[in-house]
């Protein structure tokens, strides 16, 4: 009868709950990536690289004992406990000069500056130094009561800030800081939501307040905008005039520059043809010419030689 | 009776000489000579060796293989698996180091083939998509900052292969420990060098792989853009594969300030253009492509052929 129907329904949902459990979610421990794989492999192979190839001045290390160094600052220890000063061996055995008016600061454009930079060819940011080789582009942990890697996942900064990442570019930072003389350049991001400065960051708090004032002689800013971005930020204005106030007040020397040109041209590659970009030259080896073997070309031609007048005209009549 | 333990040389009592008849005399002095010779021998021979191979080792004119080549081309090989192009993460780079290994060390510098290499390009190619191939010749520098700021295409030395052992020397000897560290064979010295042999294979694939269409940066600023004898010339125009390139497209890039030794209908393009032609490949040319010009006004913003059209930059 429906009782009993009922009844039975009700056992036998009781029963299945008991049976379909709530899906084991693989719950990893952190929120952020786990090690990189290989790290060991990619980290003494980027440090001999790097005494070898790129930046034969540094002389002879042992980049075995330097893995040794890096990997004990974080290994077998809680995550969330890792602290600067771990990495104090570490920083004494891989640390080198900068040479001088080679250090270049940032704030928001990365990989700009690591193609800015030309692999130390033409400055010295903290990512073409041996220390920042160790962890450039890679992630890293330990777990306590263990002597591997954590490849499942790591703490990222908002769930504990004394993790082994963290404190390893916070140290990185200020030994970089520390090394840097003559003329130092600071390139910040115009178009960034928050200002081209920001007041609490990795500039700020790690690399300003250790800069040698009796080795740097002046400190320029270039405050870049987005190709066709807007202009959030520059020199004299927002949270730029909040830097150029406390580097006068530190008592430096300093000048700043909208789009330097030597940088806008770079960030040009990407947007050729934007108005931003046009290069004016009359040299004729700079004439587009094109020669072509397929037949049928000349419309083509003609709509190309038609769009060079007009972009002549443009640059002659501004 | 003579006790035959004890012998007698003048009279006097010696023991065990009794032992020692005329026989065992000659056998003895027989093995003595015996192992004198084999220790002068061996002696010569090691010494022989070791000159030999302290001959051998300083015997080239080029840079000896870099040191700790193992460890750099291993984290290259990790690197780009895992950071540059983590398509190819299941690649095993310690079996790529391998075969790598095995193709020069103890052997003979100047004769290295084709076979010794096969297995490592086995291993390591990879498929570059279409339209992403960039060929060069004698624009080293700047053609390698440009697909490092632009990401968009890719030279040789931006795929596996390439990336492992660009700017690296390496060459082996028959003696130990194998690996020559003090000098390698120039091409001039020898063609079947370990340097030359897997450069010229490793470009023959590169080619024969690209398709769509593939651009070259040629320097205009040389005497003669295009030569026969580079590899380029030589290798890459060769291996084409006109059933898979639709087209060339030909960057002649000058230095800022010149010289203009070349152009887009200068002799050694127009050579260019009529072999590519011959193996049905359509050509284009262009004197100073755009993006590769800012980059080269990158490094000399205030130079006249850099002045920007706008005014409002500073």
């Amino acid at each position: 009868n429906m009782n009993s129907f009922f009844l039975s329904l009700l056992v036998g949902l009781l029963f299945s709950k008991d049976y379909v459990k709530p899906t084991e979610i693989d719950r990893k421990k952190w929120k952020g990536e786990g090690t990189t794989p290989n790290l060991e492999s990619i980290v003494i192979g980027r440090c001999y690289e790097y005494i070898r190839l790129v930046n034969p001045n540094v002389g002879e290390k042992n980049c075995t004992e330097i893995w040794e160094a890096f990997k004990n600052a974080f290994i077998n220890k809680d995550p969330c406990n890792i602290l600067p000063s771990d990495y104090e061996l570490f920083i004494n055995l891989s640390v080198h000069t900068i040479p001088p008016n080679k250090a270049l600061f940032w704030e928001n454009n990365h990989l700009l500056v690591t193609s800015y930079s030309d692999k130390s060819r033409r400055y010295m940011p903290l990512c073409d130094t041996l220390i920042a080789s160790f962890g450039d582009f890679l992630n890293w942990c330990g777990q306590a009561n263990d002597t591997g890697f954590d490849y499942d996942s790591c703490p990222m900064t908002e769930e504990c800030e004394n993790n082994a990442v963290e404190s390893f570019w916070r140290i990185a930072s200020i030994t970089y800081a520390k090394q840097s003389s003559g003329v130092i350049y600071v390139m910040l991001n115009g178009s960034a939501i928050g200002g081209a400065y920001p007041v609490k960051g990795f500039f700020a708090d790690y690399e300003l307040p250790n800069l040698q004032k009796d080795r740097i002689s002046r400190i320029e800013i270039w405050v870049m905008d987005d190709i066709g971005g807007p202009d959030l930020d520059s020199c004299g204005k927002g949270s730029v005039q909040i830097l150029e106030e406390r580097l006068k007040t530190m008592g430096y020397d300093i000048t700043c520059i909208d789009n330097y040109k030597s940088v806008l041209l770079l960030k040009c590659l990407d947007y050729p043809y934007h108005s931003d970009c046009s290069i004016f030259s009359s040299a004729p080896s700079t004439q587009r010419r094109l020669v072509s073997s397929e037949r049928g070309n000349s419309w083509s031609r003609l709509i190309y030689t038609i769009f060079v007048a007009f972009v002549f005209e443009i640059c002659f009549n501004p | 009776v003579r006790n035959p333990e004890f012998g007698t040389i003048a009279n006097v009592h010696i023991p065990c000489l009794g032992f020692l008849t005329r026989q065992r005399i000659v056998l003895l002095v027989g093995i003595m000579v015996l192992i004198v010779t084999i220790v002068v021998v061996l002696a010569a021979v090691l010494a022989h060796g070791r000159k030999e191979s302290s001959v051998q080792l300083l015997e080239w004119k080029g840079r000896g293989t870099t040191k700790n080549l193992q460890e750099v081309i291993l984290g290259r090989c990790y690197n780009y698996i895992t950071t540059v192009n983590p398509e190819l993460r299941d690649k095993d780079c310690q079996k790529i180091w391998e075969t790598m290994k095995n193709a020069f060390v103890y052997k003979n510098p100047c004769n290295i083939t084709t076979e010794d290499y096969q297995p490592l390009l086995d291993l390591a190619s990879h498929p570059v998509p279409c339209n992403k191939s960039l060929f060069w010749s004698k624009t080293n520098d700047l053609v390698h900052r440009y697909t490092k700021a632009n990401h968009n295409l890719f030279t040789l030395e931006d795929t596996l292969l390439g990336y492992m052992t660009d700017g690296v020397s390496w060459c082996g000897s028959p003696s130990r420990p194998g690996i020559n560290y003090e000098s390698c064979p120039k091409w001039s010295e020898c063609e079947s060098n370990p340097s030359t042999v897997y450069w010229k294979m490793a470009s023959k694939m590169f080619a024969e792989a690209a398709c769509g269409v593939v651009q070259v940066m040629l320097n205009g600023s040389v005497d003669d853009a295009f030569r026969s004898s580079s590899i380029f010339g030589s290798v890459e125009i060769f291996n084409l594969d006109p059933d898979k390139v639709s087209a060339v497209q030909i960057w002649l890039m000058h230095n800022i300030g010149g010289p203009h030794r070349e152009s887009c209908v200068g002799h050694s393009i127009t050579k260019l253009t009529s072999i590519l032609e011959e193996r049905n490949l359509s050509v284009s040319c262009e004197d100073n492509y755009r993006p590769v010009q800012l980059l080269q006004c990158t490094s000399d913003p205030d130079h006249a052929d850099c002045r920007l059209c706008t005014s409002n930059v500073q």
